[in-house]
């Protein structure tokens, strides 16, 4: 790994902590408020690609891990990855692994900016809410023994707030890719 | 910006060595969940509350660290009291928070260092088969510290920008241009790293 890439990682797990930091939006018709961090896995797959936006999650756990209060709401700490929701927070490295690796595959210099737009989309749904979802609800239902189908259903609760997510991360990693490409020079 | 949950203090947890305390909380968490036993459960529930009450945390401290996640967990013993007998449901709801109380305990006695120079110790077996270089990981962390207040003076920046324009703050027209005035600054700041040499290559 060269230096730059050592950097864009830090630098990212550095503006997934300031995401935590924006004062989280609420809307109407979710009953959730939407903290911008949350969205910190999708951009970070869409935007450094598979394997820096892994190493970046892996990065910010590890300030999670060694008690800096860099998740939203100023929370961090062991207990927190001790508590129901610690399998979304460990997920969050693969979980930026596979958009990474959806957004490679899909997303090429020249193409219709609509497949751009759908390829993004297609990396941040799988990716950040798949796969997430795939982890973080069979460990909570370990972890608290709720069954594996009621911590399901109760999730779906989140789905449209983390679709509204992926729609916002797909417009900003797109804006980023015409800006400043990063995802065609691979780690 | 960031400080560290580490709260000052002189317990005898505080000068028990991190490693000490990793163990115990990774033997603690294994045999809490091989249990199902108010009598065992209950008592660990006690014992941790105690340990970590007796931190020299104030109450509100204390409890606004662990509240976020408690309130999940009584969440879901919420829903669980519907679909699970009594006992168990106790059961789940101790050892969890029991698990919550010693995990917060940990934090609040370990300094950002001294977890740093174990983080080193475990990376090693890693180094040697050459996966990654633990160097990298401290340099890694310590540019995430360093950056932190300067992107936040950037985010600052554009929500000054937006106001003076009289537009809406809102996270998609921030995002990105945060992202990308951050990122172009990588180049510059490998290019300062490499220079001096930290990186030995």
């Amino acid at each position: 790994m060269n230096t730059r890439d050592l950097v864009l990682i830090a630098l990212f797990a550095a503006i997934v902590v300031v995401l935590g930091l924006i004062p989280p939006i609420t809307l109407g018709f979710i009953p959730v408020p939407i903290t911008a961090q949350s969205m910190g896995v999708m951009l970070a797959g869409c935007i450094i690609g598979a394997k820096r936006g892994a190493l970046a999650f892996l990065l910010f756990v590890l300030l999670v891990a060694i008690g800096l209060p860099v998740l939203s709401g100023g929370r961090g700490g062991l207990a927190v990855l001790a508590g129901p929701s610690g399998g979304f927070i460990l997920g969050w490295a693969v979980a930026a692994y596979v958009t990474g690796i959806i957004a490679e595959r899909f997303i090429h210099e020249g193409q219709p900016e609509s497949h751009q737009f759908g390829g993004f989309f297609l990396a941040s749904v799988v990716g950040g809410i798949v796969v997430l979802y795939g982890i973080g609800v069979p460990w909570l239902s370990a972890v608290t023994g709720t069954p594996l189908l009621a911590a399901a259903t109760g999730s779906l609760a989140f789905i449209p707030g983390d679709l509204l997510k992926a729609a916002i991360a797909t417009l900003a990693a797109r804006a980023v890719y015409a800006g400043y490409p990063l995802l065609p020079v691979r780690a | 910006m960031l400080t560290s949950l580490y709260v000052e203090g002189n317990s005898w947890f505080h000068r028990l060595p991190v490693r000490a305390k990793l163990i115990a909380l990774l033997l603690l968490s294994l045999s809490l969940f091989t249990t199902q036993s108010l009598y065992l459960l209950a008592p660990a529930f006690l014992l941790a509350g105690w340990l970590y009450f007796s931190l020299g945390l104030t109450l509100r401290q204390a409890l606004a660290r662990v509240g976020f996640v408690f309130f999940t967990i009584l969440v879901l013993a919420a829903v669980n009291f519907f679909l699970l007998p009594l006992p168990e449901v106790a059961a789940l709801v101790l050892r969890l928070m029991a698990l919550v109380f010693f995990a917060a305990a940990v934090t609040a006695t370990t300094t950002i260092s001294a977890f740093m120079d174990e983080i080193t110790v475990l990376l090693k077996p890693l180094e040697r088969v050459g996966l990654l270089n633990a160097a990298d990981v401290s340099l890694a962390l310590g540019l995430v510290l360093r950056f932190v207040p300067d992107i936040f003076a950037r985010y600052e920046a554009i929500r000054e920008a937006h106001r003076a324009r009289g537009l809406p703050i809102r996270p998609l027209t921030i995002i990105g241009p945060l992202i990308i005035l951050t990122l172009k600054d990588a180049d510059t700041i490998a290019a300062a790293i490499d220079a001096r040499g930290f990186r030995r290559q």
